[in-house]
């Protein structure tokens, strides 16, 4: 399953807790016509460049299903992960649900 | 195999005993050896998601300073299997600059089968270190 909910907490020195709930999904789609205009953006580099992004990646020989399939894995592999730092009366957090 | 029969297989192997005497010993620490509690089974049956790592340090003054990390071992295969993307001529560059920093390791003999028996392996981690005022924990849950 992929991420549904990222925390990001800050507590200042003061004691107060900053916390940003990020609804992962949401937030995908509401960005999803800016990604595809930077795949869009990609695909026109690589034609006005005469490159193959396909022959792009192959000449680092990172093979293309592999490579999404890999990031994909490591998106899928996210939920549960917890970062937790405290110093005194600083502390910052990161939670994935 | 745990310690007393390992013993047993030792005397035997320098013939201090027999193999009958070895036999008769192998049972009766078959006999002995308690059942296994309700709670270890179900924990053997249940997989390990976790990888935990906990550190709690009172040496500063200013108050404790503490660490917890929560990693699923899958992100640990994804990021295993992702590792393996890395194209041969970067792993020679990285060879090379590892080689001129003193440490020598040839990450080409580094298999992702190697690194996935480690993870596999890992359920089995438990590191427990308590100073006065440090405590560092390595867990799987």
């Amino acid at each position: 399953m992929i991420p549904q909910l990222v925390t990001v907490g800050y507590r200042r020195p003061g004691g107060r807790w900053l916390r940003l709930y990020i609804p992962v999904v949401p937030v995908l789609l509401v960005l999803s016509p800016l990604l595809l205009l930077a795949v869009l953006a990609g695909l026109i580099a690589c034609l006005v460049l005469r490159v193959s992004s396909v022959e792009a990646l192959r000449g680092m020989q990172v093979s293309p299903v592999g490579a999404l399939r890999g990031l994909g894995g490591l998106l899928w592999a996210l939920p549960g992960s917890q970062l937790e730092l405290e110093d005194g009366q600083t502390a910052f957090l990161i939670r994935v649900r | 195999m745990n310690e007393q029969r390992r013993q047993v297989l030792q005397m035997l192997a320098e013939g201090k005993i027999t193999a009958d005497e070895a036999e008769r010993l192998i049972d009766a620490l078959e006999r002995e050896e308690p059942e296994a509690p309700a709670g270890a089974v179900s924990r053997s049956k249940a997989r390990p998601k976790y990888l935990r790592v906990v550190m709690v340090d009172n040496s500063d003054g200013g108050g404790p300073s503490r660490i917890n990390i929560r990693i699923p071992l899958q992100l640990l295969r994804a990021g295993v299997r992702l590792a393996t993307l890395v194209p041969p001529q970067a792993l020679t560059k990285i060879n090379a600059e590892l080689a001129k920093s003193g440490v020598p390791i040839d990450l080409t003999e580094l298999k992702p089968q190697h690194i996935e028996d480690l993870i596999e392996q890992l359920d089995e981690v438990d590191v427990d270190i308590n100073d006065p005022n440090t405590t560092v924990q390595v867990f799987c849950e």
